[in-house]
């Protein structure tokens, strides 16, 4: 299955967040502390994207780095995707 | 070769009716197969078991049955050095070391959930736990050959009179109901997966099948299970038996609730197992247990005391899920979605993730289509956040193994 584009990861990730309630602000540059996304939604939300895809994302690949943005979260997953 | 010679006295329930597929007569009317004294029956369906049962009660000898898919080239090799025949459906194959049958010894598989399956040792009397003459019953018996559940309803059928048996092939476990119906099963004996898929896919003749007792056994057994078999035979008695071939028949209970009372642990009764727990695992001590099993047993369940009871949740080594350092209980979650009214299944496990190692995850059978949200905001509702399902995959039916468990 091919990748997922990015506004495929952010309608999956506002429906993550939709789950418990929140919405997913317009502005990309939102802050994940502001909108309650933490660590167990970002988990979520790349495990939706391996079944999605059909394949496990390899995490070592790229490196965690410091993710703080709703579009960090975006760059991230596109990029694990390309992994 | 000699076949081992009678036994002074048959079994009491000799001529109890068996039905199995190409089958329909008495325990006595079986045509012996004539097993050399130290046999492992390999067998391909519950006739040949039946017969290889029949024998081992009717003659002095040595027995092992199980199905003929249990044992690897390596196993079957490794019995014949201990001294036994090889009964297949292609012949018997002579053991490579002879020696005389160690009498009334009963050898049975474990299950193997835990690795691969080890013999236990029994005899006909430590697997007939139910010592009381019984009400005349037809029992269901859809239990793989050879198994401790399997013994426990032949030798329950071998002892008491009055107690016929009836058995389900694994190919028509789907339609047992209908089996059932027209056999006139007045008993019947399975795990908790075995019922709910009974109730999913046939639970119009379930509801037809004129139970007196109905029994659950071999999983964590809920309270919405045993609510859902008591409210559709109101005048049965619906209980749940803990029994292991290690530890043998150790727990049975009757008021048709979840759990045992926290009475019976530590208590010493004679005839009854001690039960206790210890660092949240369910011991037991008992006279039922196999060969080599005496004194306090690890069970390896997980116990937990709720209330007035105790329940036994599932197994210790996979029920811990560690979700980025908050730990979950597959068995808690398990039982939150099993209240669901619309949930006829669930299986609950940990599926490693990101940053965090590992989440909850669950499958479901539902039996009424419900959004995934909803059952997400059931379980919101009713557990902490980390314990939450974060993936719900729905199946289209019950995955059931041929034990009749689904390892949940």
């Amino acid at each position: 299955m091919s990748a997922l584009s990015k506004d495929d990861v952010r309608s999956m990730m506002g429906e993550v967040l939709e789950a418990q309630g929140k919405q997913l602000p317009a502005d990309d540059a939102t802050l994940l502390t502001d909108i309650g996304f933490r660590s167990l939604d970002f988990s979520e939300l790349a495990l939706r994207v391996e079944d999605e895809v059909g394949t496990e994302l390899n995490f070592d690949a790229p490196g965690l780095r410091s993710i703080e943005t709703v579009a960090d979260v975006l760059d991230f997953l596109e990029q694990l995707q390309q992994a | 070769m000699t076949s081992g010679s009678p036994r002074p006295r048959l079994p009491r329930g000799a001529t109890n009716t068996v039905v199995a597929r190409g089958y329909r007569g008495t325990w006595a009317e079986l045509a012996l197969p004539g097993l050399p004294p130290v046999t492992a029956a390999l067998v391909d369906g519950h006739l040949t078991a039946a017969r290889a049962a029949w024998e081992h009660a009717a003659t002095a000898r040595e027995t092992l049955v199980a199905g003929a898919g249990r044992m690897d080239q390596e196993q079957a090799d490794e019995l014949r050095g201990e001294g036994f025949a090889l009964s297949t459906a292609s012949g018997i194959q002579p053991p490579t070391k002879v020696r005389p049958p160690a009498e009334g010894r009963l050898w049975l598989l474990t299950s193997g959930s835990t690795g691969r399956p080890k013999r236990v040792a029994h005899t006909l009397q430590s697997l007939t736990t139910v010592a009381a003459d019984q009400p005349p019953r037809r029992w269901l018996c859809p239990y793989a050959p050879g198994s401790y559940a399997w013994w426990q309803v032949v030798t329950l059928s071998l002892a008491h009179p009055g107690q016929d048996v009836v058995f389900v092939e694994p190919d028509e476990l789907g339609s047992w109901p209908d089996l059932a119906l027209a056999e006139g099963v007045t008993a019947a004996s399975g795990t908790p997966t075995f019922w709910r898929q009974a109730l999913l896919g046939a639970g119009g003749t379930v509801a037809r099948l004129p139970l007196e007792q109905v029994t659950l056994g071999g999983e964590p057994v809920d309270q919405s299970i045993l609510d859902r078999l008591t409210g559709l035979f109101p005048a049965a008695r619906v209980s749940w038996i803990y029994a292991s071939s290690e530890a043998g028949a150790s727990i049975a209970v009757h008021d048709g609730r979840a759990g045992f009372p926290v009475s019976w642990l530590d208590r010493s009764a004679p005839g009854r197992p001690r039960l206790s727990v210890a660092d949240g695992e369910l011991l037991i001590e008992s006279d039922w247990s196999a060969e080599g099993f005496a004194g306090v047993l690890r069970t390896g369940d997980r116990a937990e005391v709720v209330g007035d009871r105790v329940h036994i949740t599932g197994r210790t080594a996979s029920d811990e899920i560690n979700v980025g350092g908050s730990k979950a209980s597959a068995s808690a979650v398990r039982r939150v979605l099993l209240a669901h009214p619309h949930i006829a299944w669930a299986q609950v496990r940990a599926r490693r993730a990101p940053l965090v190692g590992s989440v909850v995850a669950a499958d479901l059978v539902l039996d009424t289509p419900v959004a995934t949200a909803e059952l997400t905001r059931w379980c919101a509702d009713r557990l902490p956040d980390h314990a939450v399902p974060r993936r719900i995959r729905l199946l289209d039916e019950i995955p059931i193994k041929e034990t009749l468990k689904s390892d949940v």
